[in-house]
């Protein structure tokens, strides 16, 4: 025998010798999901890029697993709604979908198990490579836990960013975008709002665009905030204030009816070149860079939002999946497969690279990736200083949001003066949070 | 008796369509009326009670439920009577004598506005009265008015649309109406006079009150569960400039999620309606 040949065997024995190990010993997903083939995991997706990402790559993991995912699509207005309607009523759905500001409401409820909850129950599926630790601290921790206790894994993040068209910045004279909120207003405003084309748009229509992506963006950086350490309202503290009211200074800079602008008009309007400047979440990345969805793809640069007198606090958004508690075992079991694999690290560059935005560290270590998707940096600096509260997550937000978007919108509108507004939104707000029991002490002051 | 329909039979026919009226229509009233009476919000289940009248007696003190009831009967005193005075002008119109299948042509073309979705018409509306791209500013010779994010233009918007496609419902049953009168009374009229409106006033009128009834009970009744279209098109706002009573029970049980409240509000909606309906048929109806 050749010395070649021999090597050859060697090497082949080796090979074999360790597919055998992983067969008897480790763990694969197919081998996990044995006793749940045929299965249907039915799970709530939003009409939403992350969502199209996962549906695509879904076809690997169904072949892999035999386990069916039936897919129930909802825009996000519906999606709280249809999900609460259907544990109500005891219905379908094996898995949760859960944004940030839901997760108390499902937690209490009971709604979600907690994860380590599942894991415990099902050994022989949990993945050695999960690796917890390697999500963003602040994603897991906002979007994925509520007190103490993780419910669900992160699975469409969002860190709201700044997309400028770095050409009309130019044209302008500018060589980047602003750093400050203040230096927006007074420096880019001036100069970018001219022969119909607008410096800035704020997302600002009545739904929870108007309290996330319009109310929260401007007390935060301005040091204000929802509630103060008592669970009372914050919002007429000089702080929210100074917040809201830069909100109406900056009004001048946005296109007329900025009220009734929703993402999908704010992110047409900077596609079509009519706003140099907007901050908007990292999902719409994949929009405003296609030349099939925008006319200029080619000028599209992305920053971190700008910083306010307390630092920079950018919107903080996404959502966590986790198992439902009204499935039986068995979809309980191919829920968490799903979960699992749908937000591995394996899976992370993939994700990204079809659309989504992963909440693992290790998808980004990559410089090349950070190449192809120019968000990546900004949204990683982004993560490092979010406030998990950016919107309180509590079971009584839904509420609370809707005083918060009629108000809000009124203080736009110049119906009413911020501080008449603020306080408005803080008697309602502390009225819900009085009957909820927070200051009787029968609930945590957690948010 | 030879001739006369058994008992039996008459229960046999009628039990069907009783029995499925109060499956669809008497039960989730009664369970509306029962959920009224107690705090039941749909996250907050573990703490289901009975609270009496408490959820009318909040429903009734609101401010804000008043003022979106303000908002709805202000949209029905504008748009109502723009509905039957266009409506009655085209009715008069198609029952002319003359040029047949015109007149057929158009009485088919009055059909489509109402056979369109609710939640259509305000996703049109949406497109059409958008401020940079819509037809409607280009057709102003590219004005640039702000429709949907001014709230006088935001409800203005509505009226257009709540009388574009109500007005040729009116029409219908005006020109039903119309064709009721014999014809040898309306030529007799025209013998007598050439005034128009004399003929309307004491000959056709008396034909048209039934219809007029009708139209203003199923108008009022619609236009205070006027949903689809100003939620697709406005979703209530710019601020609550256009949310009106049905938009405002929809935030409060499927956004809030206060189904007791939300089930006083449309009992008391409800109410309202009955009343309005019989001060109508009170008022404005009687037999020719």
């Amino acid at each position: 025998m050749s010395i070649r040949k021999l090597l050859c065997s060697v090497a082949l024995s080796g090979v074999m010798a360790t597919g055998a190990l992983a067969e008897g010993h480790g763990w694969s997903l197919a081998k996990a999901a044995e006793p749940y083939a045929g299965t249907t995991v039915d799970v709530v997706f939003l009409l939403r890029p992350g969502y199209e990402a996962i549906e695509a790559m879904l076809p690997a993991f169904e072949e892999e697993t035999g386990i069916k995912v039936n897919v129930i699509k909802h825009p996000y207005e519906n999606a709280l709604g249809e999900q609460v309607r259907d544990f109500v009523a005891g219905g379908d759905l094996d898995v949760v979908l859960i944004d940030l500001v839901w997760i108390g409401n499902f937690a209490e409820n009971d709604w979600a198990l907690p994860l380590a909850d599942v894991q415990a129950k099902f050994p022989d599926i949990v993945d050695p490579d999960l690796d917890i630790d390697d999500f963003f601290p602040l994603v897991l921790d906002a979007f994925g836990s509520w007190n103490g206790t993780t419910y669900g894994l992160p699975v469409d993040n969002y860190s709201g960013l700044m997309f400028y068209n770095r050409c009309m910045l130019e044209e302008a004279g500018f060589d980047g975008p602003p750093e400050t909120w203040t230096e927006l207003k007074d420096v880019y405003g001036p100069a970018l709002t001219k022969d119909g084309k607008y410096a800035f748009a704020l997302q600002s229509k009545r739904n929870e665009t108007q309290s996330a992506d319009s109310f929260a963006r401007m007390i935060w950086p301005f040091g204000g905030s929802f509630l103060d350490a008592d669970f009372k309202s914050n919002l007429n503290s000089p702080e929210s204030q100074a917040g809201l009211q830069f909100r109406q200074d900056l009004m001048q800079y946005m296109p007329d009816g900025i009220v009734a602008y929703d993402h999908a008009e704010v992110v047409n309007g900077f596609a079509q070149g009519d706003i140099a400047m907007i901050t908007e979440w990292s999902a719409f990345y994949s929009s405003v860079v296609s030349p099939e969805t925008s006319k200029v793809a080619d000028c599209v640069e992305i920053a971190p939002e700008p910083k306010g007198p307390a630092g920079r606090k950018p919107a903080l958004g996404g959502f966590s999946m986790a198992v439902a508690s009204q499935a039986d075992e068995a979809e309980q079991a191919a829920a968490y497969l799903f979960i699992q694999w749908a937000t591995s690290k394996a899976n992370a560059v993939e994700y990204v690279e079809r659309g989504g935005v992963s909440a693992r560290q290790s998808a980004y270590e990559d410089p090349a990736l950070a190449e192809t998707f120019k968000y990546i940096p900004a949204l990683v600096e982004s993560w490092q200083d979010g406030v998990p509260e950016f919107r309180p997550r509590f079971a009584e937000w839904p509420e609370i949001t809707e005083i918060v978007q009629e108000w809000g919108t009124k203080m736009m509108l110049g119906e009413v003066t911020t501080e008449e507004g603020a306080q408005e939104i803080g008697t309602r707000m502390e009225a819900v949070l009085e009957d909820a029991g927070y200051y009787s002490g029968d609930k945590p002051l957690a948010q | 008796m030879r001739g006369q329909v058994s008992r039996r039979t008459v229960i046999g026919f009628i039990a069907p369509a009783v029995f499925g009226l109060a499956i669809v229509g008497i039960a989730p009233l009664l369970y509306a009326a029962w959920t009224s009476l107690h705090f039941f919000n749909l996250i907050k289940l573990k703490q289901v009670k009975f609270i009496g009248l408490e959820n009318y007696w909040t429903v009734l003190t609101d401010e804000v439920f008043w003022q979106a009831m303000g908002r709805t009967f202000f949209l029905l005193c504008t748009a109502l009577p723009l509905q039957l005075a266009l409506g009655l002008g085209i009715a008069l119109v198609l029952h002319k004598p003359g040029l047949t299948i015109l007149k057929t042509l158009a009485r088919l073309s009055l059909v489509l506005p109402m056979a369109t979705t609710y939640a259509v018409v305000g996703l049109l509306g949406q497109v059409m009265f958008n401020q940079k791209f819509g037809v409607i500013n280009q057709m102003l010779g590219g004005a640039n008015i702000n429709w949907i994010g001014d709230p006088t233009n935001a409800f203005a918007m509505i009226i257009f649309w709540d009388v574009w496609q109500w007005t040729p419902f009116v029409a219908l049953v005006l020109l039903a109406g119309l064709t009721m009168v014999p014809g040898e009374v309306e030529e007799a009229a025209r013998l007598e006079t050439k005034s128009w409106w004399t003929v309307l006033r004491y000959v056709q009128l008396p034909f048209l009150l039934p219809g007029l009834v009708a139209v203003l009970i199923l108008r009022t009744a619609d236009t205070l569960k006027l949903f689809d279209m100003v939620f697709t098109l406005t979703r209530g706002g710019p601020g609550a400039a256009t949310e009106f009573i049905s938009l405002m029970i929809q935030r409060v049980g499927f956004r809030g999620f206060d189904q007791g409240l939300a089930s006083a509000q449309a009992i008391i909606l409800l109410i309202i309606t009955i009343i309005l309906a019989q001060i109508y048929i009170r008022v404005f109806y009687k037999e020719v």
